[in-house]
């Protein structure tokens, strides 16, 4: 071919060669160089709004923020910092190679404020803003951080904050959560993380290749967190807490007609404070056997004991196995099939009232065994135990109501009259949390209704406590409440009574003791009861995890409500 | 006949100005000097004009006769850029006269193509057919690379590896066009490429790092590798139809180095996108275009010669500088002609525009 043919077609193969290097760049992988273009020049700067507030029923604080300072260097020349660093480390006290060894950290780029101190106070945070004016490279950024004024006070519902883990990040990346974002651990803080949660306001600025500011693009605004209001009364979890101090356990008040939690306390607790700002302590905390993270009242069950002679009761009567005149002999033990069943005491001839007073266990199993396993276990289920009720805190468990169905499925194992003779009085494999044990009790306190407990009242200002107030009719007869109720002021009202401790207070109240048997160490204790009896306001459940008879729990129930009565809040 | 004069001038003078936005955008936001540089390049394509109105009016045949002046001129001036050059950029490449930097690289890559085009087109005495028919190794080959050679090397060593090996490319291209054998030509080729690797040691550390770079930008990306980086993220960012008249962030707030000069067609693509730059490809292409018809359609073997040699010279410098900015060659210190600023490579560009036409207009003459 004509040579000159030949370079005529070169010359055109290399403008097409050109043309389609630019249709690649341009319209092929035109977005992804769009992308590095904009990150080449724009910058965010972050501003952080604050985490909402907790309050109690009266809207005094729980949980608020305070604001701290960080001191952050804009590393635009570098040569300067040497200096810089120096006067800081004059004003903070802190040494120059420690805030040197934050800086090479921190550093990203020149355009990128470098933190070198945080958590600064109030009054070197001002010392240092005297200097802004001779050294404008540095920058006092403040940042609100969580403050808890009562230190531990109701740390098991407020929960605590900490920086996302894995698990979290990747079940809440859809809804705009990030690494690095400070998030709600158990509590509330956890359970409404969304909506205490703040909006992360900033600046996105155009900068130059040397990362100088050139232009404002577009600011918006941090938005602070809603505050949550709980149903909890402070003075009212101050004396619960006060009264379980020392003692591994909990104690529960509730109110009786709305299922509003008014106190929730637990021993062993934490201070949330030190996830903000000694957080060298935290793993202390994860690695104590006594485990104060964990909110006893509802993510653990244990034996109910005879607490659970209330359903036994109530299922006896409606089952119409007893009346009022049945009335069995007590003589220190029982013989149930061919083993001796024993009663921790001596009682004679009991009927219904003195059984529940004195907690006699012949009564009960007697009683069972009239009734049968399975009857026990459909009314204890008729009173909330066996399942979770959905409550607002995070990590709540079920307990456990045995029945022969599921040792027969899951155990391979016949159900026995000794087992029916163990579950009438709520040993054996029966487990329920403190927070069931209070709304079991609801039922005798209210009428005849389980509640739906409850402890966020509102949200931002909106109240929820018409949707969260859930009533349960139990459908028991009426006779059957008056006589079991009856039955519980006599646990207090008898001179012989497991609870007639309480009767020295001025108001009335009514209630069970309960002592648990268990396979190691001292017996747990619980009390559950109500009162006013003639008008029952509050219902209270004192659990102590290993701390002896049933009185010890009645004692520090004592304490509570001789505190609310002495503050007037009955 | 007057078409080409026109058609030329108008396609020279829309890249000229869209040389001049380009420029304009890239440095309106820079302090001090840089603030009139637009007004510099407008005094530039003036003065191109100028030229391009002279040239195109003296008879190209007065080149055959000033050949030998024209080819020591050049020689003498890339012999002063070694003794008096200033250096800039770590090159030196410039020489100053008056009140402006004079590239002696670029006028020689015309006074080469215009010795070329004449030593191969002389007849002999005797005879009217072409003396190059006969060539043997000696004179078809060895000599003319002699002659090409030694300016070449002076701007090799300047160190301008882009603008010598344009003369390289236009020698191979030009004795491809004459009738010297393609076994020599085929020969000489092997002869550069074999010893290529053996070259590697002499080229200069920030010229291996050029190469390097260009085989994997990301081995050194704020290094030798940003510029092509940057460049690419440049182009890129336009879209299709780009990010609009002074508004590239790349080129305005100096992501992009030498965004008026080398990478002037990253700046101009990132403005007016995948629409504009296809566009302005398209116009560059018309331009050499309208030199190989013009190198076709006329009978005197200098003249033809000459107008391949301008055109493939344009068209050479247009791809290797595009390419670049796409990142499809290596950089190499080569201006986009017509657009980059800088009056040596815009006088050159008219005048050898200049030439053309007058090419065309004489071939009539014969």
């Amino acid at each position: 071919m004509d040579r000159k043919i030949i370079l005529n077609f070169f010359v055109i193969f290399m403008f097409i060669a050109l043309l389609a290097g630019l249709f690649n760049l341009d319209l092929l992988q035109g977005s992804k160089f769009r992308k590095l273009s904009d990150s080449n020049c724009i910058r965010l700067i972050s501003q952080l709004g604050a985490r909402g507030n907790i309050l109690d029923r009266n809207g005094e604080v729980i949980v608020n923020n305070k604001i701290s300072y960080d001191v952050m260097v804009l590393p635009q020349d570098l040569s300067q910092i040497g200096p810089v660093l120096t006067k800081i480390s004059r004003i903070l006290g802190i040494s120059t190679n420690e805030l040197n060894a934050a800086f090479k950290k921190n550093f990203i780029s020149a355009s990128v404020p470098v933190t070198v101190a945080s958590n600064i106070e109030l009054k070197k945070a001002v010392a240092l803003g005297e200097y802004k004016a001779e050294e404008p490279s540095i920058i006092i950024a403040p940042k609100p951080l969580r403050n808890y004024p009562y230190g531990a006070l109701a740390c098991h519902i407020i929960g605590y904050v900490n920086e996302i883990d894995r698990w979290r990040l990747t079940k809440l990346e859809d809804y705009g959560y990030k690494t690095k974002d400070i998030v709600g651990f158990g509590g509330v803080e956890e359970k409404y993380d969304y909506y205490l949660r703040q909006e992360e306001g900033g600046l996105s600025v155009e900068v130059n290749h040397r990362g100088k500011f050139m232009r404002v693009l577009g600011f918006q605004a941090p938005r602070n967190g809603k505050d949550v209001q709980l149903t909890i009364d402070l003075n009212i979890q101050k004396a619960a807490e006060e009264a379980l101090s020392g003692k591994k356990g909990s104690a529960i008040l509730m109110d009786a007609q709305s299922g509003e939690i008014l106190a929730l306390a637990n021993y062993p607790n934490f201070n949330p404070a030190v996830f903000v700002n000694q957080r060298s302590k935290i793993s202390r905390l994860f690695n104590n056997p006594d485990s104060p993270l964990v909110n006893r009242a509802i993510g653990s069950s244990y034996p109910p004991a005879s607490i659970f002679k209330i359903v036994g009761s109530a299922a006896g009567l409606e089952l119409k196995k007893i009346n009022l005149s049945t009335t069995y002999v007590c003589s220190g033990s029982t013989m149930v099939g061919r083993r001796k069943f024993a009663c921790w005491d001596t009682h004679g001839p009991q009927d219904i009232y003195q059984a529940l007073a004195h907690s006699c266990d012949i009564f009960f199993y007697k009683t069972g065994l009239l009734m049968g396993a399975q009857s026990i276990h459909d009314y204890a289920l008729k009173l909330g135990l066996g399942r979770t009720m959905g409550f607002e805190l995070p990590y709540e468990v079920s307990g456990f109501i045995p029945s022969p169905l599921w040792r027969k499925i899951n155990r391979f194992q016949n159900w026995f009259d000794g087992d029916t003779a163990n579950l009438s009085i709520g040993q054996g494999d029966c487990l329920v949390t403190p927070l069931q044990a209070t709304n079991m009790i609801a039922p005798f306190a209210n009428g005849g209704y389980l509640l739906n407990p409850y402890i966020v009242k509102a949200i931002g200002g909106l109240d929820l406590s018409a949707k969260k107030k859930k009533l349960t009719a139990v459908n028991f007869r009426k006779s059957t409440l008056d006589v079991v109720t009856k039955g519980l002021r006599r646990v207090v009202s008898d001179k012989e009574g497991t609870g007639n401790v309480l009767s020295s207070l001025p108001v009335a109240v009514a209630g069970k003791t309960g002592t648990a048997q268990v396979t190691r160490g001292a017996t747990h204790a619980w009390f559950v009861g109500f009162f006013p009896y003639e008008n029952p306001k509050f219902i209270i459940c004192v659990f102590l995890e290993h701390g002896g008879p049933g009185h010890a729990a009645v004692v520090c129930a004592k304490k509570i409500i001789e505190e609310m009565s002495l503050k007037g809040l009955i | 006949m007057r078409n080409s004069f026109f058609t030329i001038l108008i396609l020279a003078l829309i890249i000229a100005i869209s040389g001049v936005l380009s420029i304009y955008s890239s440095t309106y936001q820079k302090e001090g000097a840089w603030q009139d540089i637009h007004l510099r390049q407008i005094l530039w394509v003036t003065i191109g004009l100028v030229c391009f109105f002279i040239v195109s009016g003296l008879n190209y045949r007065k080149l055959w006769d000033a050949n030998y002046f024209i080819y020591g001129a050049a020689l003498f001036f890339l012999f002063l850029v070694f003794v008096l050059g200033i250096t800039r950029l770590g090159a030196q490449r410039w020489l100053k006269i008056a009140w402006f930097n004079f590239q002696p690289s670029e006028f020689a890559k015309l006074a080469i193509i215009i010795f070329l085009a004449r030593y191969f087109s002389r007849k002999s005495v005797d005879d009217t057919s072409l003396l190059s028919g006969k060539f043997g190794i000696f004179r078809g080959l060895i000599l003319p690379f002699i002659f090409v050679g030694i300016p070449m090397f002076l701007i090799i060593e300047q160190p301008d590896l882009g603008s010598g090996l344009m003369l390289l490319f236009v020698f191979v291209c030009l004795l491809y066009l004459t009738n010297v054998r393609l076994k020599y030509i085929l020969t000489f080729l092997t002869l550069i490429i074999l010893p290529l690797p053996f070259f590697w040691h002499f080229l200069r550390d920030y010229q291996k790092q050029r190469l390097l770079v260009f085989l994997n930008p990301n081995i050194d990306p704020l290094g030798a590798g940003y510029t092509i980086i940057q460049s690419r993220i440049a182009i890129g960012s336009g879209g299709f139809f780009g990010r609009g008249w002074l508004s590239g962030s790349q080129s305005q707030l100096y992501f992009l180095p030498e965004s008026h000069t080398d990478f002037i067609f990253a700046t101009f693509s990132e403005q007016w996108g995948f629409l504009g730059s296809s566009l302005l490809i398209l116009l560059y292409y018309l331009i050499i275009r309208q030199g190989f018809v013009i190198a076709q359609r006329t009978q005197d073997t200098f003249g033809r010669l000459l107008a391949y040699g301008i055109s493939l010279l344009l068209s050479m410098q247009v791809f290797i500088n595009i390419a670049m900015n796409m990142g499809l060659a290596p950089v190499v210190g080569l201006p986009l002609p017509l657009m980059s600023y800088g009056g040596s490579s815009i006088l050159v560009t008219f005048i050898a525009l200049g030439i053309l036409v007058n090419i065309d207009r004489t071939r009539t003459v014969f």
